[in-house]
């Protein structure tokens, strides 16, 4: 592939990304200041134990964080505001919102990058042994367990296995602990009941997609050559067939990091404690703190955009057929 | 002689084995909570109870309250003294508090936090009318001033007997010389690194902040030189951690497993914890009571507007199931929005509907037979319509994601439907529940809706009744005139009583200086609220509190944690 025709790609792919960043934020700047809510909503709850008029209190509110003034000067004043790198003051948690994704990602980040991981390598291995040993006890035992893991729910899990390793065997603590150092074996055992509540389902899915992927490939001819011309089942499997059936798993991995990212570590986050980006955005939206809440959407679109165009990249790699130009 | 010393010494030995263990520092106490994390240390910006409760651990305020609201000094040196007027009141604080830097807090601390910043445009202090009165008319600020280094004196022109529990007692000074730095500046005032991280809390309270790690952990650690620690040691941990929790299976397993000291336990379980050899669970009453509203403007069922109607209704719902079924027995039948542990709470006279013989669906359906909404058959029994004949159908609105309320959503259903009523239920949204069902104006004029815009103002969508679950200040529950005045501010359902009125009035005024007669004031209330039935009252529910059994030096009751600083650890 062309040197040249590969940076284009990728300088026109960044160029679309700045656009749909800045639709993302302006839909979700509109959507989040058009809806009904308020941020001074939650004063409600205590004023019915104070003396207080409701009105006054939420135009206090209102005009403290600037909400009292007409839409479009809002607008205006946040996108200025961000191009000069102030992404905003998180009124929820009394923080400059880059400060806040600053401390809180990287707890999201060691949680899904463990889980992709484990998930992607176990299932990947399970999925290929399976295909090879197509219709035996082992095949339909993976089968059987993939099918579990993709029905389990998240929330489900993650209890069952605070309960047993957790309560009644007391391997390990209850909830995440924040103090632990985070390059540290202590840091790595607190991850394993979490790693597992996220990386199960996805896990059994990649099982699943490694299987037939492996199985359409073993069918293709070039195996049918490379197994005339003699060489070892292991070599014809790992040089010829994994190659060719990784590519479409590639994609559904970037695919589910997307979704993980966006929201999908949320649960697993509650169950465990972990604060990270998921429990941030979430409390982020009931508390209505708009500018929390468009730089996650922001950085969640930005890493799906990314995610894509790292995928592209990777294809030239391992499928040299593949070009941009 | 000898044997009779030997006697002695064994029966002092066993006396001392047997008393409780001395306090003594250590250990790391962690508080789970099952909820939203704070918003701010910066109290004065704080919307939330969380943010107050976690700036509190680093420092008090002028006093607070034991379980039976007996007043315990704090910051202050003395009581309050209030003039026989009913109009001064002098603050006398401690002369050993000091900020961070050393530097001694003084009155004019306090009077440098009331003007400057609480009763300031540029703050936007939510809570301003706290500290205003009315006079002729317009809400006025009282006048703060100090009087020398410790002594401080409030004046107001109107009586208010609870102005000393709802502002006073409660109140915490900002360092004036630090304050000043950002005063008039919302955004530096809102960003200070001093107030964000509680650096300048010195000795005013048993903790120090060290670490706040959001939607996780809220850590502070001892602080030595706790001005009421000096001769006791208090506070006796190390650290004290509140560690929030997203699910409370979570929480509640975690309490399992001892890996926290405390947490709330949810009804249900409560059983299974009680019989947990290392737990140790506390049935607590609390300062919320849940009701379900009728709607008396003119968009809800007309016949909402006839008391006799309203009592009809709410005789149709059993209380004490209610209790046993929806709260597990944890929880007493409510007829009033004072709770039960409130001085001012009282029974006399109050009309008890939905229990013992106010508790009948019979008599229920003569009332409203009698209001033209039923007729009888010629078996005698009585079939209830509306005024057309056809069958009375109500709508309910309540909260999505509040289980409490669809289960008392679907009690009503029940309860209601045995009699012939058809409930129908609207799940919605808290903000849309807000905006649409709530804040109302009048039909046709360019008004900004609000929770109260007269008697002729209704609701965007409409609504017969509403789920709910409030608050009361148990000690000073004149601020729930909000919702029970003619002209409350949270008025919404449009209830209307001149002598309610009146007597919330009274309640602030000079008449109500001598406690026996404020009693008589909120008993009437009580009674005319209860008679009127603008809502049923269903429950005010405990809170059941699970300790590890090492935790010493809890005083159970409705102000669970008001001694904190005097916790301690039994054992390791």
């Amino acid at each position: 592939m062309k040197r040249g025709g590969l940076q284009n790609y990728i300088i026109r792919r960044l160029f679309y990304a700045f656009l749909i960043a800045f639709g993302v934020v302006t839909v979700t700047f509109i959507l989040l200041r058009i809806g009904p809510s308020s941020p001074a909503d939650k004063y409600l709850a205590n004023i019915s134990a104070r003396t207080q008029d409701p009105a006054a209190v939420v135009e206090a509110v209102e005009s403290r964080y600037g909400l009292d003034k007409p839409i479009h000067e809002q607008y205006f004043n946040f996108l200025v505001n961000m191009a000069r790198g102030d992404w905003g003051w998180s009124f929820s948690t009394s923080l400059p919102v880059i400060e806040l994704i600053q401390r809180h990602w990287v707890y999201s980040f060691q949680l899904i990058l463990l889980s992709m991981l484990f998930a992607s390598s176990l299932g990947l291995l399970i999925g290929i042994y399976s295909a090879v040993k197509q219709y035996t006890k082992t095949d339909y035992i993976a089968t059987f367990f993939s099918f579990i893991g993709i029905s389990i729910p998240n929330f489900w899990l993650g209890i069952m296995l605070i309960l047993v390793f957790s309560v009644q065997l007391g391997w390990f603590k209850t909830y995440y602990d924040t103090g632990l150092p985070m390059f540290s074996l202590a840091n790595l055992k607190a991850l394993i009941l979490p790693v597992i509540t996220l990386g199960t389902g996805m896990m059994a899915g990649y099982t699943r997609y490694a299987r037939s992927a492996t199985l359409e490939n073993l069918r293709k001819d070039f195996v049918k050559t490379a197994r005339a011309k003699g060489l070892p089942e292991h070599v014809v499997i790992g040089k010829h067939v994994l190659r060719n059936a990784i590519l479409p798993i590639i994609t559904i991995v970037m695919f589910d990091l997307a979704g993980v990212v966006f929201g999908g570590a949320y649960l697993t986050e509650i169950i465990f404690g972990i604060p990270g980006l998921g429990r941030v955005s979430f409390n982020a939206i009931f508390a209505n703190d708009y500018p929390v809440v468009i730089t996650i959407t922001l950085i969640g679109a930005m890493v799906v955009l990314l995610t894509n165009l790292a995928t592209d990249i990777v294809y030239t790699w391992l499928d040299p057929r593949i070009r941009y130009d | 002689m000898k044997r009779m010393s030997i006697l002695i010494i064994v029966l002092v030995a066993l006396v001392t084995s047997c008393a409780a263990p001395e306090p003594e520092v250590k250990g790391t106490f962690i508080d789970g909570v099952s909820g939203g994390d704070a918003e701010t240390l910066n109290w004065l910006l704080a919307a939330d109870a969380t943010s107050h409760s976690y700036a509190g651990m680093c420092f008090d305020s002028l006093a607070t309250y034991d379980n039976d609201w007996n007043v315990h000094l704090r910051h202050l040196a003395q009581p309050v003294e209030i003039s026989d007027d009913g109009l001064t009141y002098t603050v006398t604080i401690r002369d050993d508090l000091k900020w961070s830097d050393g530097t001694p807090v003084t009155a004019e601390d306090y009077v440098y936090t009331l003007k400057n910043l609480m009763f300031s445009d540029w703050l936007n202090y939510a809570y301003q009318t706290d500290w205003q009165e009315e006079v002729e008319g317009e809400m006025v600020f009282v006048e703060v001033e100090a009087v020398d280094e410790t002594t401080s004196v409030i004046r107001r022109q109107t009586v208010d007997p609870e102005f000393v529990d709802n502002a006073i007692y409660v109140l915490t000074p900002y360092p004036k010389h630090i304050a000043m730095k950002y005063e008039g500046d919302l955004e530096a005032f809102t960003e200070a690194e001093e107030f964000n991280n509680l650096t300048y809390t010195g000795n005013l309270g048993p903790y120090r902040f060290k670490e706040w790690i959001r939607n996780d952990k809220f850590v502070v650690e001892r602080n030595p030189d706790f001005y009421l620690g000096q001769e006791t040691g208090a506070p006796y941990f190390e650290e004290y951690t509140t560690k929030l929790f997203g699910s409370s299976a979570a929480m509640l397993a975690a309490l399992e497993a001892g890996d926290i000291q405390n947490c709330g336990i949810e009804p249900e379980q409560v059983a299974k914890f009680k019989q947990m050899e290392g737990i140790k669970v506390y049935t607590v009453p609390t300062r919320a009571y849940d009701l379900v509203v009728y709607n008396l403007r003119n968009n809800g069922w007309e016949g909402l507007q006839n008391k006799a109607v309203r009592q009809a209704l709410s005789m149709c719902i059993d209380k004490q199931t209610f209790v046993d079924q929806i709260r597990f027995g944890f929880a007493d039948p409510a007829f009033s929005f004072i709770p039960k542990p409130s001085p001012w709470y009282t029974e006399e006279g109050v009309t008890q509907f939905g229990i013992g013989d106010l508790y009948d669906k019979e008599a229920a359906k003569e009332m409203l037979l009698e209001a033209g909404y039923g007729i009888r058959e010629s078996d005698g029994s009585i079939t209830i319509h509306d005024g057309d004949g056809e069958p009375i159908q109500l709508t309910l609105v309540t909260t999505t994601g509040s289980k409490l309320t669809e289960d008392m959503s679907l009690f009503m259903k029940q309860e209601l439907g045995e009699i012939g009523i058809e409930v129908d239920f609207k799940l919605v949204p808290w903000p849309t529940q807000l905006r649409q069902y709530m804040m109302n104006k009048v039909p046709g004029s360019d008004e900004e809706p609000n929770y109260n815009n007269g008697p002729d103002a209704v609701s965007e969508e409409p609504w017969d009744m509403m789920a709910l679950a409030f608050n009361t200040h148990p000690i000073a529950p004149s601020g729930s005139r909000v919702f029970f005045i003619t002209d409350g501010g949270l008025n919404f359902w449009g209830y209307s009583n001149e002598r309610v009125d009146e007597l919330f009035l009274e309640v602030r005024s000079e008449k109500a200086l001598d406690p026996e007669v404020r009693k008589q004031m909120y008993a009437e209330i009580s009674q005319l609220i209860a008679d009127d039935q603008p809502a049923n009252f269903l429950s005010f529910p405990s809170s059941n509190q699970g300790f590890q059994a090492n935790v010493e030096g809890i005083d159970p009751g409705m102000r669970l944690g008001w001694n904190h600083h005097e916790w301690y650890f039994s054992e390791p």
